[in-house]
C-alpha cells in the first residue's frame, strides 16, 4: 500500500486512509477549537452594537445609545472569556500556528472596542456622535472580515499538518 | 503575541492616563461672580476625578473657622442629616434622609455607585426628622426625638402658622404642629404630588415658602446629567415650582435649572434665590454652579446651554429658540462645588461681616481634580444683589492631603442665638458655629 521510494518519502498508494503516517492519525480527526465560540459569541454582541448605534443616531431615541452600551460591555467580557481559552487550545495541542491575520483583525476590533466603552460612558448624543458610532463601525468591519474568515484564531493542528 | 498585547494594553494605559490626567482645575477664584471664567468645553474617555475616601471625624476633631468663630459638635450619630430647621421655639429639626435608590441602568451606573460608597454618599437616610432641643447654656440639647418617623426621601421643610410642611422626594406633606411638640405621629396630609420616579437621579426637594405664606416654592433637580436618560423623564424636571399652600394647585415658576438644591427668599427684597448644581463631565471648570435670583417665567438653559447662550452639544436635538432665551446666571460659585444649601443672615449674629448676605454650604463632589467645595462660604449682597468674592466661613471637611473626607456640609440653619448649624452628611453630625465668647 506505502511504496517507499528511493529518496526516502511515502507516496500514496491510492488508499486514502494509508496517504498518513500512523502517528498523524492521532490528529486526523481535529479537535474543538475551545476559543472559537466565544470570539464568534463577542464579535456578533460587538457587531450588534454598530446596530444599536446607527438606530440611535438616526432616532435619538435614548435606549439604542443604551444598549449599544450595554452590548459593547458584554461582546468585551465574552471575547475576554476566549483569551484563556485560547492559551488551552495552545497547550492541550488542539491549536497549531496562530492565525496571525485573524488574531490582529479580533484584536484590533476588541482594543477600539473597549476605547468605545470609554466613549459609550458619556451622556447623551456625544456618547455615540461622532467618535462611538465610527469606532463600532470600523470595529463591525473587521469583526465581519474576522467572521468570514471562520472566527478562529489559530490554526487546527490536523490543518497545520496537512501538507 | 505578547509583545504586541504588551504594546496595545501601554497605549490604552497612557490613552486613559492622558484621559485622566491632561485637565487639572484651574483657579476656582476664576469663576467667582457674574463673569466666571468660562474654558472649551471637552469631553473625555474618563472625565477627570479624584474621591476621597470617607474617614470618621476623629474625637475632638472639628471642621475649620475663621477667626472669631468657635465651632462644636450639636449633635453626633445621625443617620445621613442633610436639611436643617428651627422652630419659633428654638427646637432644631434635623432631616435624616439619602436618595430612594436607583436602579443601575448603564455599565457606567455600576462604577459610579463604588465611587459614592467610597466618598461616603451612599449611606442610607434616616427617613426621619429629629428634633434636638438645647437647654440653655451648655451647649448640648438636652432632648432628642424623633419627631417624625417614616419619611420618604424627605429633604425641604418649612412651617407656615401651624402647618409644618415636609418636601419628600415624590410629594408635600402637611402635618399639624403645635408649638413645643417633640413628636409627630399622626401621618401627613399629602399637598401636592412631585416629580419623582422612574429613576428619580436628582432626588431632593428643596423647599421654602413666600413671605405671606400663601405660597411654597419647590426646587425640583433634573432626571440626569444631561439628559442621558431621554427627554420623557424630564417633563416636569429642572425647574422650581410654585405651589398654592392652601389647595396644592402648583405650576412652574421657571425652568431650566438643573439642580436647584436650595431656594431662599431675600430677606431685604423678598425676591426669590437659588443654588443650583450645573452638569458635569466636560471639565473641571465646567460649568460653574451658581447662585442666582429666579426670574417668573425664566428659563435658565438646562439642558440646552449653560451660563446663558453656551450651547451643549450633548444635548440632541438643540434647541436654538430656548437657547437665545436663557438666563445668564447673577453670580458664578465655580465649578462642581455642589451648592446645597442657601440661607440669608438675618443681621449680624456671628460677625459684623456677615451681617447682609447669604451662607452657602458647598458639598462638593469628585467631578474634579483638585477637589473644589467641601465648605461654607458666605456671600455679601448690596441692595438685594449678590457682590464680591464669596468669603470661606468653615472649611476643614477634607483631610490635609485631600485624599479622606470626614465631612461634607448640607442642610444650614440659624439657632435661636443666631449661631450658624451645618448638616454634615458624612460625618452624621450638626455643627455649630457661633462668635467667640470674649474671654473663652
Amino acid at each position: 500500500m506505502l511504496a517507499q521510494k528511493p529518496y526516502g518519502k511515502f507516496v500514496s498508494s491510492g488508499d486514502p486512509q494509508g496517504e498518513l503516517m500512523p502517528s498523524a492519525i492521532v490528529h486526523s480527526h481535529p479537535r474543538t477549537l475551545l476559543h472559537r465560540d466565544f470570539i464568534s459569541a463577542g464579535g456578533v454582541l460587538l457587531i450588534a452594537a454598530f446596530g444599536a448605534d446607527y438606530t440611535y443616531y438616526a432616532t435619538a431615541l435614548w435606549q439604542w445609545a443604551n444598549f449599544a452600551a450595554w452590548l459593547i460591555t458584554a461582546g468585551l467580557i465574552v471575547t475576554l472569556v476566549a483569551v484563556p481559552l485560547l492559551l488551552i487550545d495552545f497547550m492541550t495541542g488542539r491549536a497549531g500556528r496562530l492565525n496571525s491575520r485573524s488574531f490582529m483583525l479580533v484584536a484590533a476590533a476588541a482594543f477600539l472596542s473597549l476605547v468605545n466603552a470609554f466613549v459609550h460612558s458619556r451622556d447623551a448624543w456625544s456618547s455615540v456622535v461622532p467618535q462611538g458610532i465610527l469606532l463600532s463601525a470600523v470595529s463591525a468591519i473587521l469583526l465581519i472580515i474576522a467572521g468570514a474568515r471562520g472566527w478562529s484564531l489559530a490554526h487546527s493542528r490536523a490543518n497545520r499538518d496537512r501538507p | 503575541m505578547n509583545t504586541s498585547s504588551l504594546r496595545s494594553t501601554a497605549a490604552l494605559v497612557s490613552l486613559l492616563a492622558i484621559a485622566a490626567c491632561s485637565s487639572k482645575g484651574g483657579d476656582p477664584a476664576r469663576q467667582y461672580g457674574a463673569d466666571p471664567y468660562l474654558p472649551e468645553p471637552h469631553e473625555y474617555l474618563l472625565p477627570p476625578m479624584s474621591v476621597p475616601k470617607a474617614v470618621d471625624w476623629k474625637a475632638g476633631e472639628t471642621p475649620t473657622v475663621s477667626a472669631g468663630l468657635t465651632v462644636e459638635a450639636l449633635a453626633t450619630g445621625l443617620e445621613h442629616p442633610r436639611t436643617l430647621y428651627t422652630l419659633p421655639n428654638g427646637d432644631v429639626l434635623v432631616v435624616e434622609s439619602n436618595s430612594p435608590g436607583t436602579e443601575p441602568f448603564r455599565p457606567k451606573d455600576f462604577i459610579a455607585g463604588k465611587v459614592k460608597a467610597r466618598a461616603g454618599a451612599g449611606a442610607k437616610g434616616g427617613n426621619r426628622i429629629t428634633l434636638l432641643r438645647e437647654a440653655d447654656g451648655d451647649g448640648k440639647p438636652a432632648l432628642r426625638t424623633v419627631f417624625i418617623d417614616h419619611l420618604y426621601s424627605p429633604y425641604g421643610i418649612v412651617l407656615v402658622g401651624d402647618t409644618l410642611y415636609v418636601a419628600n422626594t415624590d410629594a408635600i406633606l402637611a402635618f399639624h404642629y403645635v408649638p413645643g411638640q417633640t413628636q409627630i405621629t399622626s401621618p401627613g396630609v399629602k399637598l401636592a404630588d412631585l416629580p419623582a420616579g422612574p429613576i428619580d437621579h436628582h432626588w431632593t426637594k428643596s423647599m421654602t415658602a413666600s413671605a405671606d405664606g400663601s405660597k411654597l416654592y419647590v426646587g425640583v433637580g433634573s432626571n440626569s446629567n444631561i439628559t442621558e436618560n431621554g427627554m420623557a423623564v424630564e417633563e416636569g424636571r429642572a425647574a422650581i415650582y410654585e405651589v398654592d399652600r392652601l389647595n396644592g394647585a402648583k405650576r412652574i415658576f421657571a425652568s431650566g435649572t438643573r439642580n436647584p438644591t436650595g431656594v431662599a427668599f431675600e430677606p431685604q427684597t423678598h425676591q426669590l434665590f437659588a443654588v443650583v448644581n450645573e452638569r458635569d463631565e466636560i471639565g473641571p471648570d465646567l460649568v460653574p454652579d451658581y447662585l442666582t435670583s429666579i426670574q417668573q417665567g425664566g428659563f435658565y438653559g438646562w439642558p440646552y446651554s449653560y451660563w446663558g447662550s453656551h450651547v451643549d452639544v450633548r444635548v440632541h436635538p438643540q434647541r436654538p429658540d430656548l437657547v437665545a432665551q436663557a438666563i445668564k446666571p447673577d453670580y458664578g460659585l465655580s465649578s462642581h462645588v455642589a451648592p446645597l444649601s442657601l440661607l440669608f443672615s438675618e443681621g449680624q449674629h456671628l460677625s459684623p461681616a456677615f451681617a447682609n448676605g447669604a451662607f452657602i454650604s458647598e458639598h462638593g463632589s469628585w467631578d474634579r481634580s483638585p477637589l473644589n467645595g467641601y465648605q461654607v462660604i458666605f456671600v455679601s449682597f448690596v441692595d438685594g444683589r449678590p457682590v464680591g468674592k464669596p468669603t470661606p466661613v468653615v472649611t476643614g471637611f477634607l483631610g490635609k492631603d485631600n485624599e479622606t473626607v470626614h465631612g461634607r456640609p448640607v442642610g444650614l440653619a440659624l439657632d435661636r442665638s443666631g449661631s450658624l448649624l451645618i448638616a454634615d452628611d458624612v460625618g452624621n453630625t450638626v455643627w455649630r458655629v457661633s462668635a467667640t465668647q470674649a474671654g473663652t
